[in-house]
């Protein structure tokens, strides 16, 4: 490791992120609607695709592999190198693309600017990705709460179909697409690419597990490609501009602009757009500082599944994959949460994992069961009736949850509740009582008090 | 927990027994708008069984929740089992498998909006209607639920009426005029936050066609957990 150069220098890879020009969400009146959108070269990218023949569809593909564009969706995966993963067109299977607008990820609130602000760029976008990969359908998938924004984003698509942008042959080609707009009833677990295609199906939203992927047999068992809004969003941006263009901003191996989503103990929240590579610290500026002047003492960088980072560890931390990764967390959706000094992390933790329990689909037991007994031990330790031993019991716990089941749902719930432990034990430990465990000695003789681990947790007296 | 309580819970009805109704069976049908409505989300999937999320938000927007009853009609209605259908209906929380109040309050108090106040705003509404969450209100106005991340983090605390509208940045002093807006029988309409950077670079909201325009604010000082 020693020959490895450190990312977390404290320097900013954004480059001159003072002088950004927005280009997802650029500052235009009235940006949702198509008029005005076309008047600022809106659907110039298709056009110069699917009519002038800028690109064939491989060529399309390699531009945008090209571009280093990694998906927002919080897996970070290649978006060029997941379209070509597609197998070749056969006539007598149709191929799906679907849209993942679910936004589960509690502290993400990033797609939803885009459905209301700039939805034309997400239909240029899937209808581009359409083309590369030869798709006539694609399902836009957005969580069932957003039904205000279902309305925002139907009348869009509506307008796109009237302008002859998606339909039949597309701007007067051969080329046609189709998008159905289909939105959820309330469930986290959508957003995980498989369960979104059972739901898509009608059935209930479990995983499937891989392989086969979801490139070989996806919704009704055909090949399917899940992009999420964010990632469709970048695609007319980087035909109109390049892929040169899109791999010069940020640092090089996680490219492009990106839309942070900044919430907590801060001045001014809100969706934020710089390029990748962020220093935290400069976030943390741009949201107008601490609120109230107090001191940050953890963030979450990426939405609740990413570990959360104290600030010590987030201080030289930009927000890219690679320098997330080394500092001890990941870059998930970008949706940022700071915590200041008066954070209780043990009730921010249990409330974590009462998300988890309470949106784990319940197919595989090492997540219906262990998201419940994280939860337990946790609000017993938060209602001070933990003792010490149970913090090495979550551990363990979480060690018989990561990678046991169909879906990364387990993981995501034991990471935060690991990296929590780790990295503020002491508000852990001065949570509990000073035994152990029940009826152990405090070393002077006394026993604490009498009581038995029951199987619902609670210490029976 | 009593010794019993891992055995399933005894069945509401007592076999050979008429099942209690909720929805008359005249009142289970569909209008001709609706019929279309259903005919045209079938074209949308290439099997029945993909109708089925928009035809279950089609009947609880029709009959206010899902009885049995109305999911069998939903299950008649797109051809397919009525199993199928109740299994879809019991994974979605935002379906309403028991009558609920006319004003669904679900407020957020997922980790965002937990460190900003919004287990304060959930226990100020409790001591307001005079009920806890998952309770609804005698006269059926109101039901208070506790819901997960509704994706406005950033305008925390917040919460979501009846599956429709977000109110966001609350205070109890937005909690208490949007009691007496509901009470009056006005459900607020859309509300669009604005982006911070488009306040400072076009001098407010981008879209002109929205009234009903409100900002990021600093989050209030949770009291619950500081």
């Amino acid at each position: 490791m020693a020959d490895t150069p450190t990312l977390l220098t404290g320097e900013t890879k954004a480059g001159d992120w003072r002088n950004y020009e927005r280009v997802i969400l650029p500052p235009i009146k009235d940006l949702h609607k198509i008029e005005v959108y076309e008047d600022h070269g809106g659907y110039d990218a298709l056009r110069a695709v699917v009519k002038d023949g800028k690109f064939d569809p491989k060529g399309l593909t390699d531009e945008v592999k090209a571009s280093g564009l990694r998906g927002r969706g919080g897996a970070g995966f290649s978006t060029g190198l997941k379209w070509s993963f597609m197998p070749p067109v056969d006539p007598e299977k149709p191929r799906y693309l679907c849209c993942n607008g679910d936004e589960s990820e509690p502290g993400t609130f990033k797609d939803r600017q885009i459905f209301e602000y700039n939805p034309h760029l997400m239909i240029e976008g899937i209808v581009l990705a359409c083309y590369a990969m030869t798709i006539k359908t694609c399902y836009l998938y957005i969580r069932g709460e957003y039904i205000d924004y279902v309305h925002h984003v139907q009348k869009a698509v509506d307008e796109a179909y009237a302008k002859g942008y998606v339909g039949k042959n597309v701007l007067g080609t051969d080329f046609s697409t189709d998008i159905v707009v289909h939105w959820g009833a309330g469930a986290y677990i959508c957003g995980e690419e498989t369960s979104l295609m059972n739901s898509l199906e009608g059935k209930r939203a479990y995983p499937r597990i891989k392989p086969p992927f979801p490139a070989q047999a996806g919704c009704w068992g055909m090949p399917t490609t899940i992009n999420n809004v964010e990632t469709l969003a970048d695609v007319p941006l980087i035909v109109n501009r390049g892929a040169e263009w899109f791999a010069s901003i940020g640092p090089e191996k996680h490219t492009g602009p990106v839309l942070y989503g900044i919430s907590g103990h801060v001045n001014r929240p809100g969706v934020y757009e710089y390029p990748t590579g962020m220093l935290i610290t400069d976030l943390l500026e741009i949201a107008g500082g601490a609120r109230g002047g107090k001191r940050i003492k953890a963030v979450v960088p990426g939405g609740s599944s990413t570990p959360p980072l104290t600030w010590d560890m987030a201080e030289p931390a930009t927000m890219d994959a690679e320098t997330l990764r080394e500092a001890g967390s990941s870059m998930g959706t970008a949706g940022l949460c700071f915590l200041d000094e008066d954070t209780d992390m043990v009730s921010f933790t249990r409330r974590i994992a009462h998300f988890y329990h309470h949106e784990s689909c319940g197919q595989c037991t090492p997540c219906r069961d262990g998201t419940g007994w994280l939860e337990k031990l946790l609000t017993r330790i938060d209602e001070g009736e933990g003792y010490t031993r149970d913090l090495g019991l979550l551990l363990e716990l979480c060690d018989q949850m990561e990678g046991r089941t169909v879906c990364a749902l387990a993981d995501a719930a034991a990471w935060p509740v690991r990296w929590g432990i780790r990295r503020f034990r002491d508000e852990f430990e001065a949570k509990c009582k000073a035994a152990a465990f029940a009826g152990a000695s405090l070393g002077d003789g006394s026993a604490l008090e009498t009581g038995e681990l029951t199987p619902t947790g609670t210490p029976t007296t | 927990m009593t010794p019993n309580s891992f055995i399933s819970p005894q069945p509401a009805y007592v076999p050979g027994e008429p099942v209690e109704r909720h929805v008359a069976d005249e009142e289970l049908v569909w209008t001709e708008d609706e019929q279309q409505q259903i005919a045209a989300f079938r074209a949308q999937y290439p099997t029945h069984d993909g109708a089925v999320m928009k035809g279950l938000w089609l009947a609880q927007d029709k009959f206010g929740w899902l009885p049995p009853e109305v999911i069998q009609f939903v299950a008649e209605t797109l051809e397919i089992p009525y199993a199928k259908v109740y299994g879809v209906a019991t994974f979605y929380t935002q379906y309403f498998k028991e009558q609920k109040g006319q004003f669904v309050l679900d407020v957020c108090t997922c980790f965002s909006c937990q460190v900003c106040g919004g287990y304060d705003i959930l226990h100020y509404l409790e001591d307001q209607l005079g009920i806890t969450k998952g309770e609804t209100t005698d006269g059926g106005l109101f039901t208070i639920q506790e819901a997960e991340c509704l994706g406005a983090c950033g305008s925390a605390p917040m919460l979501q009426v009846t599956n429709g509208p977000y109110v966001h940045n609350l205070t109890t002093e937005k909690v208490d005029a949007l009691l007496a807006d509901l009470r009056a029988g006005n459900m607020p309409g859309f509300q669009s936050v604005t982006l911070p950077q488009d306040e400072d670079e076009l001098g407010g909201n981008r879209r002109s066609d929205t009234d009903a325009v409100t900002t990021y604010q600093t989050p209030p000082v949770s009291e619950t957990l500081h």
